[in-house]
């Protein structure tokens, strides 16, 4: 039983990785990016070519896979995501669906279709009340963590995070105190793209790789999204966990309903707290 | 410094400002008066840049800005103080101004200054989160925000709108402060606060200017005003 | 601001396709449109063979009842092969367990879809916008999840199950040729139905509703039911769709409710143009071509696709039907024949 918790936790930090930048663009840019897993998936790709370059260093290789998606990012939302500002739902998805198909397609393209296996980095295990748990998926947990952390001091004491919670409160007062609010929001958007890759490569070796994986991901991430607020902070870390916990306990009893019974929890929330979009 | 000509704004199909021209000297402070909907509030952000008119031209210092965006006009030194107090709430007091600062390249401790210049109580409030402020704190705290930097010209709406009677006196009392420092357009129900600080009085109604006030005691007959609102 | 452009005003978007294109009364016209679809049909399958048009104009019909929901009032499900499974799956099951008797096969999945759509309805109809969306898209999980899993012992989960049906009479579901007439007849018969209701003061209703719901409830009416009806309709629509392909293939198994299938309806919708029963036609037939032919061609298609999609999105929003239609207007105008539109503005 303590394993399932522990691997809720791991997905749920992974979940908290991915659905952060999504819920930030929301928030903000109050478009809803169905590319958002696409630089989940770029990261996973850039972190095996960089171990191939750095033979086995998974950290380095991690980080530069990380920075790499920044460029990626910018891209995508200077090209695309600008011009959806108050665009209606359907374009946006099928705008935003079609970088996914584009990013996929290269992905396959470069790499191939087959899936690689990866690796446990650490492969060492933590000894605890008799048991023993893998470090890595604590070292994840960890992560997600002190990120929370890291978030909750960026926007609270940096310049561009109180520019940034200003906004999301009144676009309009901060423009008339002439900044480009537009710009701020661009750099949320590429953080919460950097972070979604680092949900990847940390969640790469325990998973399996293969160029559709994004998808699968986009629509728990949309489901932890709502369930814990758009835009919320607090409110996604929470939902994050939440429903990593509930992935792990329902796969311990009925291994196919996982993701289901997410969708389910997700359908509540939505009946009975409809959003506003 | 501001000059507004002919202007026509719209939303969507529904024209709310008809053919609008008036003109504001440097140091003066022009109020506008009229019933709600009259378009007030659609002049102000127009001149701001959050409407584009469909017609006319707007010469701020000498140049035309019509179709500028605000963020652009804030550098030029026109700040906006909308209806409603609206501040930055889940920032505290000495954020808010520090967001201003960052913007207008003020040293921080030069634009606190300024704004507990104007209203010294304000000091004890600067950890304070603004949306806990009252509505006259708040109004004061959005005055003295748009000093940051190089303010010329205020546009700013409705201020003693909800205000208690002493807050109003002492609103009235910064306002009349800035008088000669700033050039000012006003927009106000207050008739007392228009009569005390206006150089220059204009009736808004249905979108129209129907009337130029340029003699004060004009006003004090607000029955004779009645045809024109 | 656009003064060259005539002011659009709320009766151009309840309008039929402009006098101009058509100018025979109604009744010829729908007889027109039936013979246009059904050579349109014809002629395409000695180019393909007649299961493969078999296939387009299921998936056609399946297009025209999304777009019923999504083009005539404006709600964008990312769940509607929930009712396509449904209608599969009711139809498959009954043939298996209980008869083999087409007509009641059809019949059972119609109901079952309609059924379904009628209890879902009332929770999901409330909701707008993404809501909308997302909450489809759960519930097609689940539906997805049930017949995968828990009813694993009627449905056989994965491997899906055989569907055999017995003739009966003329109605022989064995013989291609059979089936293809079948099908078609079945979506002329869609597409008169469908036309009759959005161009009826109901059609105008939902289409208002689409626009703005407030008013509409001002104006008295009980827009809650009507969405309602309209979603009970696109499911049922959906669900025969669901039938068709059953005994089409004579097979039924989860893929008929795989949830990543919906994005080829909305595309469909889309690239012939939302909103109009001629342009899902059109677009069904569009995107079926690309997704069966396009990868034969060229090796990297989804690219292509999501390319011509951005295009398509940020260029040509009306769609291919769309911007035909918008061709023939221009052509019109130009010629000088049409009185002009209701609500033009006199062009200054």
């Amino acid at each position: 039983m303590i394993y399932t918790i522990l691997y809720g936790f791991t997905i749920g930090a992974i979940l908290y990785f991915i659905s952060i930048g999504l819920s930030l663009t929301f928030g903000t840019i109050r478009v809803i990016n169905f590319a958002h897993t696409l630089t989940y998936t770029i990261g996973v790709y850039m972190l095996l070519t960089f171990i191939g370059y750095y033979k086995g260093f998974f950290f380095i290789s991690g980080s530069l896979a990380v920075l790499v998606v920044i460029p990626i990012s910018y891209v995508i939302e200077r090209f695309i995501i600008r011009r959806l500002y108050g665009e209606s739902l359907d374009y946006t998805f099928i705008a935003t669906f079609a970088v996914t198909l584009i990013g996929v397609d290269t992905i396959k393209w470069i790499w191939g279709v087959s899936p690689y296996p990866l690796s446990d980095p650490i492969g060492a295990y933590l000894a605890v009340w008799g048991m023993t748990f893998p470090l890595y998926r604590v070292f994840i947990v960890l992560i997600a963590i002190l990120l929370f952390f890291a978030l909750d001091l960026f926007f609270k004491k940096t310049i561009v995070g109180k520019i940034v919670v200003a906004a999301l409160e009144d676009k309009d007062g901060v423009r008339c105190l002439g900044i480009n609010v537009d710009k701020y929001f661009s750099i949320v958007f590429i953080l919460g793209s950097a972070l979604a890759a680092l949900g990847g490569v940390l969640y790469a070796p325990i998973s399996s790789i293969h160029p559709y994986m994004g998808l699968s991901v986009l629509l728990l991430s949309f489901a932890v999204v709502i369930v814990g607020g758009m835009g919320n902070l607090k409110g996604t870390f929470v939902s994050a966990f939440a429903l990593g916990m509930v992935m792990a306990i329902t796969a311990r009893y009925w291994s196919q309903g996982a993701e289901t019974m997410v969708f389910i929890v997700m359908a509540i929330v939505l009946i009975f707290k409809p959003i506003d979009i | 410094m501001l000059a507004v000509k002919n202007l026509d704004v719209a939303y969507g199909h529904a024209k709310v400002l008809h053919d609008v021209s008036f003109n504001v000297q440097k140091g003066q402070m022009a109020f506008f008066i009229g019933r709600n909907g009259a378009g007030k509030t659609t002049l102000l952000k127009t001149i701001m840049g959050l409407l584009k008119p469909q017609n006319g031209s707007i010469t701020y210092q000498e140049k035309e800005i019509s179709g500028s965006s605000p963020e652009q006009l804030y550098l030029q030194g026109m700040r906006y103080v909308a209806q409603e107090k609206k501040v930055f709430g889940n920032l505290t007091v000495r954020e808010n101004i520090e967001i201003a600062a960052y913007s207008s390249r003020e040293p921080l401790d030069r634009a606190l200054e300024k704004v507990t210049g104007i209203y010294p109580k304000l000091k004890g409030f600067l950890n304070t989160k603004a949306g806990q402020l009252s509505g006259g704190q708040r109004q004061i705290l959005l005055v003295g925000r748009a000093l940051v930097g190089d303010s010329n010209l205020l546009l700013i709406d409705e201020p003693t709108q909800g205000l208690a009677a002493i807050v109003i006196e002492e609103v009235g009392r910064i306002l009349s402060g800035l008088k000669d420092r700033v050039s000012a357009v006003i927009v106000e129900q207050n008739l007392a606060i228009v009569k005390r600080l206006a150089d220059r009085i204009y009736i808004l109604k249905e979108g129209k200017v129907a009337k130029e006030i340029v003699d004060k005691s004009e006003i004090s007959d607000t029955r004779g005003l009645e045809e024109y609102l | 601001m656009d003064k060259g452009k005539p002011l659009q005003t709320r009766s151009d978007k309840f309008r039929e396709p402009p006098a101009g294109l058509m100018s025979t009364p109604m009744k010829e016209r729908r007889m027109t449109d039936f013979l246009v679809i059904a050579a349109c049909f014809l002629l395409l399958t000695p180019i393909l063979s007649a299961h493969r048009v078999t296939d387009f104009m299921i998936f056609c019909i399946f297009v025209m009842s999304f777009d019923l929901m999504y083009g005539y009032m404006g709600r964008l499900s990312f769940g509607h092969m929930l009712f396509l499974g449904t209608g599969a799956y009711c139809s498959g099951l009954f043939i298996k367990y209980v008869s083999g008797n087409p007509i009641l096969a059809i019949f059972v999945g119609i109901l079952g879809a309609c059924a379904l759509g009628m209890l879902i309805g009332l929770i999901i109809v409330r909701t707008t916008g993404a809501c909308f969306s997302l909450i489809n898209l759960a519930f097609n999980q689940i539906g997805f999840f049930l017949v995968l899993s828990p009813l694993r012992g009627i449905t056989r989960g994965e491997d899906g199950f055989g569907v055999r049906v017995s003739s009966f009479s003329f109605l022989n579901f064995a013989n291609p040729t059979f089936k293809y007439w079948f099908v078609l007849l079945c979506l002329l018969l869609v597409f008169y139905l469908l036309k009759r209701v959005t161009t009826s003061p109901y059609g105008i209703l939902i289409r208002s509703i689409k626009e703005d719901e407030t008013r509409v409830k001002f104006l008295g009416y009980n827009t809650f039911f009507y969405k309602w009806l309209t979603f009970v309709l696109a499911g049922c629509v959906g669900g025969l769709a669901g039938t068709l392909s059953a005994l089409n293939y004579n097979f039924v198994n989860p893929n008929s409710m795989d949830v990543h299938s919906n994005v080829g309806v909305v595309f469909a919708s889309l690239i012939g143009g939302a909103g109009n029963l001629y342009g899902a036609l059109v677009g069904g037939v569009a995107y079926m071509l690309i997704s069966n032919f396009l990868p034969i061609y060229i090796h990297r298609w989804e690219m292509f696709l999501g390319f011509s999609l951005l295009i398509i999105v940020f260029k040509f929003r009306k769609g291919i039907w769309g911007n035909i239609q918008g061709i023939w207007e221009y052509i019109q105008k130009r010629k000088g024949v049409g009185r002009p539109e209701e609500g033009e503005a006199v062009k200054r």
